[in-house]
């Protein structure tokens, strides 16, 4: 085998991999990003929630399930989807403690 | 101006991908070998022609296999019709001297069926098709000019057949002898010929089966023209009219080629050294299809011009070549790879200068955060002075603000987007408000409280 053959080989090999690299890269880098972000967003209203919880005198059945669930949902930690329906349903009991505040 | 800058590098990392898959193509493609060698690219043609196609089967035809032993037992020499061979037959005779050799003679051009007829008659102890001599799994042929001269020109083949007889009586053959005699042409045959080729440089003999010299090979092989007389295949026995050196005298520069028959020679211009190497190559090669064959006198010619160009290009004779144009495929062959070695430097830089674009080689933790951390900062300290003051029922707003404000140091320090950031803090920024409203200290309203703090 030629260097010269060797040279188109490796270049084609390199230009394949630069390639899938600069495509896939950034896309995963992205969506790690989302997940965490939606995550983020996800405890901080689980928190707020908590704390309504705890400032609110009645029990409020309803709220504390929503609760519960979004605790679920954090505990598995999933992807994007799981993390927006955490914070939706930390957000609803929020606001259901809050009305009874 | 860097928007541009930037824009054109990402089209100039396309450019470069796109050339250097061109360059691939280019590449690959340039890997079809070819067998066809040719010093200074012969323009003569190399295409392989199929058995048939030429012209070489004539209308001739052999009885069956039966029919022609019964011939050969009647009789030890048989020409069926159209028998082209002759030979001397006090030669032969001496050769065969008493044994009992029997000779079969075939019309040439015949085709494989018919061969194989032939062959099969076994008590044919010599075979000729057309002017090839064979004898039990033997073939004889001439291995010089003055041979392939008398085969080819008068259909003699004394000189195979006395070599075939003495192979197969098993005792040493006589030496070759050319009995193949030249007369002057008498002054009208040459008066004929020389108003004919003066008219159009063709003169085509009464009885020759050409119709005209084959254009293309003829320009190629002698492009400044050449004479040409075709005469058919001459009476075994008599002598040969000599054209070549009777026109040579009349015009000594002009190439001329004479055809008798099937044998073609050359005169004029450089024969002493060019005539014999023509003919030698030619012969060798073609001679034994030639003999067995019934070629169209043009077909043959053409082959014979397309040897003579081939010789003229292979630059035996310092003639100058024909200009030939520089072929850029061949020149650019071998900066291929280095074209396509830079091309690939030049994607991949630009490859990771897009990457480092897009925050993935410079790593998560952003420098972009722009005022997330100062007002992350003045937030947490109105938070702290809030704190001293709340009551229980704004107890809860304070403390879902400083959740809040965990959360987006939490971001801030994983590095997640200054958005996300942003969208923390203004949570908390309400939250913190409501403490204000509710405390009932419009001062420590976030708004009021960042204010005072800057100013």
């Amino acid at each position: 085998m030629s260097p010269s053959l060797l040279s188109w080989l490796f270049g084609g090999v390199l230009l394949l991999a630069a390639g899938f690299v600069t495509t896939l890269l950034p896309r995963r880098l992205a969506r790690t990003r989302q997940t965490r972000v939606a995550w983020s967003t996800a405890r901080a209203a689980i928190d707020s929630a908590a704390v309504s919880r705890d400032a609110t005198a009645v029990r409020v059945p309803e709220a504390e399930r929503l609760l519960a669930r979004a605790e679920l949902l954090a505990a598995e930690h999933g992807g994007v989807v799981a993390a927006q329906a955490a914070s939706e349903h930390a957000r609803r009991a929020d606001e259901l403690w809050r009305e009874r505040a | 101006m860097i928007g541009r800058l930037a824009r054109h590098l990402g089209l100039l990392r396309w450019a470069l991908l796109g050339l250097a898959g061109l360059v691939l193509v280019v590449f690959l493609l340039a890997q079809r070998q070819s067998i066809d060698v040719s010093y200074g690219q012969s323009p003569t043609p190399s295409v392989r022609i199929e058995e048939g196609s030429a012209g070489e089967l004539s209308d001739a035809t052999v009885p069956s296999t039966e029919e022609m032993t019964a011939l050969v037992a009647a009789d030890p020499v048989v020409r069926l019709p159209g028998a082209v061979a002759y030979w001397d037959e006090q030669q032969v005779r001496e050769a065969i001297g008493g044994d009992d050799i029997r000779i079969l003679v075939a019309p040439p051009g015949l085709d494989e069926a018919e061969r194989k007829r032939i062959r099969e008659v076994e008590n044919a102890s010599v075979r000729v098709i057309g002017t090839q001599v064979g004898g039990g799994s033997y073939l004889a042929t001439p291995d010089r000019l003055t041979g392939w001269r008398a085969q080819f020109a008068t259909g003699d083949v004394t000189g195979p057949l006395v070599t075939m007889i003495a192979k197969l009586r098993d005792v040493p053959a006589a030496a070759d002898r050319d009995d193949l005699r030249w007369r002057e042409p008498s002054g009208t045959e040459l008066a004929t010929v020389l108003a004919d080729l003066r008219a159009d440089g063709l003169h085509v003999g009464r009885g020759a089966t050409l119709d005209g010299v084959p254009e293309d090979a003829a320009r190629s092989a002698f492009p400044a023209g050449a004479w040409y007389v075709v005469l058919p295949r001459q009476a075994y026995g008599e002598a040969l009219p000599a054209y070549g050196a009777a026109l040579t005298r009349v015009d000594p520069g002009r190439p001329i080629v004479v055809m008798y028959g099937e044998w073609i020679e050359y005169h004029g211009p450089a024969a002493d050294e060019f005539a014999e190497l023509a003919g030698a190559s030619f012969y060798a090669q073609f001679g034994d299809r030639l003999s067995r064959y019934d070629y169209p006198q043009r077909n043959v010619l053409g082959v014979y011009l397309g040897r003579v160009t081939e010789i003229r290009y292979a630059g035996l004779f310092d003639r100058p070549l024909p200009y030939q144009p520089l072929d850029p495929l061949r020149v650019a062959l071998p900066a291929l790879p280095w074209i396509f070695t830079a091309c690939v430097a030049g994607y991949l830089v630009l490859s990771a200068r897009s990457l480092r674009r897009a925050g993935v080689l410079a790593g998560l933790g952003g420098a972009r955060q722009g005022a997330g951390p100062a007002r992350l900062a003045g937030l947490t300290a109105l938070a702290l002075e809030v704190s001293l003051l709340t009551d229980a029922r704004s107890n809860a707003a304070l403390t879902r603000g400083i959740g809040k404000l965990q959360a987006a140091r939490a971001a801030l320090e994983k590095g997640l987007p200054a958005r996300h950031v942003r969208e923390l803090l203004d949570d908390a920024t309400a939250e913190l408000d409501e403490t204000a409203r509710v405390v009932g200290l419009p001062d420590y309203r976030p708004e009021n409280y960042l204010q005072g703090r800057l100013s």
